[in-house]
């Protein structure tokens, strides 16, 4: 590993001053687990390393009827999984949650690294976009918000501005029955082949998918088709291949694009049924 | 540039100075001879480096040595009581719950870190709790069977 100086702010602001002054030659550390493996592997050659974890209050996960949930930077995926009113109210992403990787990576890996590194198979995404999650950012202009869906653009690329940092993400009270798929070879330590979240609400049907485009999606034509109609069988066949035609995946190490179309039709179908 | 970091490790209190761009993991065994704990891939994959910290089951490879200030490590040297072997140790050897020993450090650590927390674990918390160690000879039914042995002799309750 090349060698970089290791910077621990102890406030918000010093972590922005920090990110601001440095740019590009600066990335932020939380987990630590996606970092230090790229750093291994010079797929990132940092000369500085700003790690959040001395930073007060940004490890909380808070719930409320009126607010809903506020996951703080800093909660790592088996706080997520293991907190009750995650648990209780939004179940799909408790699952998903403890699906990433290992209980050590867990105990490490943070919900939002997860989504800030933009991997179109974060396993956390799916259920997050289903919720209409929103990302809260703060930096040197101040602090603004941004909806998921908007904050990841493309394949490790998001919204961010010089010196900005995500301090959380809020989800939106949602009632709602789900589903959260996890299609990979084994069922612990293995990156998703296909990901996907279904979840029934009073208003409608939301369906995301991961591992199949440069970024989680939304299949908003699916939920489109489905709206304000009474499942049958001939509905979630229809739905399930619409799916199929919404994503754009590739073939690569894990499966190919065939087996992928397949397996997003398949989320579709299997949890309509389940959720009917 | 060098960071002095404090921290504990098995109980025993250390003061190091350490560059930026070494692990935990280097750190007990390169510069403490604390050679227990094993390196596999050093990606966290195959868990042969866990060990337990701030009492959670970690994998060393993916801990910067400057995050180690304030931190209470454990390494599977601290399992035994001078020449007694811990309950958890003599299941192993029981069960022959190894057979090249690579990753039994590692199995050691998450296994110690499952029962404190959860002294009387299912065969399926086992199997959550232990994924994350990769064993290429004994294929796990062994070190699960010891597992559950020494939970079943309850020496890990309150």
């Amino acid at each position: 590993m090349r060698d970089f100086q290791y910077l621990l702010p102890q406030t918000l602001e010093e972590a922005v001053a920090f990110k601001k002054e440095h740019g590009a030659s600066a990335v932020f550390m939380a987990g630590a687990t996606d970092v230090v493996v790229r750093m291994r592997d010079n797929l990132m050659t940092p000369d500085y390393v700003i790690d959040l974890k001395a930073i007060p209050g940004l490890d909380e996960i808070t719930f409320s009827v009126q607010d809903g949930l506020r996951i703080g930077a800093l909660a790592t995926m088996n706080e997520i999984a293991a907190n009750e009113a995650v648990r209780a109210n939004y179940p799909t992403l408790a699952k998903a949650a403890g699906s990433v990787g290992s209980k050590q990576v867990r105990n490490r890996a943070t919900c939002i690294g997860n989504i800030v590194n933009a991997s179109p198979l974060a396993d956390t995404a799916t259920p997050l976009y289903c919720y209409d999650a929103v990302v809260e950012i703060a930096g040197p202009g101040g602090r603004r918000q941004v909806p998921i869906r908007d904050f990841i653009r493309f394949v490790r690329k998001v919204d961010l501005q010089d010196g900005e940092l995500v301090t959380g993400i809020r989800v939106p009270v949602q009632k709602a029955e789900g589903r959260f798929y996890k299609i990979a070879r084994r069922s612990q330590v293995d990156l998703s082949t296909v990901c996907g979240t279904v979840l029934k609400t009073p208003e409608g049907w939301r369906i995301a998918m991961g591992s199949v485009a440069p970024t989680p999606l939304r299949l908003d034509k699916t939920e489109a088709l489905l709206a304000g109609r009474a499942l049958d069988e001939a509905l979630i066949n229809e739905a399930a291949a619409l799916a199929a035609t919404e994503v754009s995946p590739i073939d690569d190490v894990r499966a190919d694009r065939q087996y992928r179309l397949d397996m997003v039709s398949y989320i579709v179908r299997d949890a309509l049924g389940k959720l009917a | 540039m060098e960071y002095r970091v404090k921290f504990s490790v098995n109980g025993e209190p250390i003061e190091l100075l350490v560059p930026a761009n070494r692990t935990l993991l280097s750190v007990l065994r390169e510069d403490l001879a604390l050679t227990g704990t094993k390196e596999g891939c050093g990606a966290g994959e195959c868990g042969a480096c866990t060990v337990i910290m701030d009492g959670k089951p970690v994998n060393a490879c993916l801990i910067l040595a400057p995050e180690l200030n304030g931190k209470r490590i454990e390494t599977v040297e601290g399992l035994a009581d001078g020449d007694r072997l811990s309950p958890l140790q003599e299941s192993f050897i029981e069960h022959m719950a190894l057979q090249c020993g690579f990753c039994t450090p590692g199995m050691l650590m998450s296994a110690e870190a499952l029962l404190r927390e959860n002294p009387h674990p299912s065969r399926e918390d086992i199997a959550c709790a232990m994924s994350g160690n990769l064993c290429r000879c004994t294929g796990y039914k062994k070190i699960v069977e010891a597992i559950e042995a020494v939970a079943a002799k309850g020496v890990y309750e309150k």
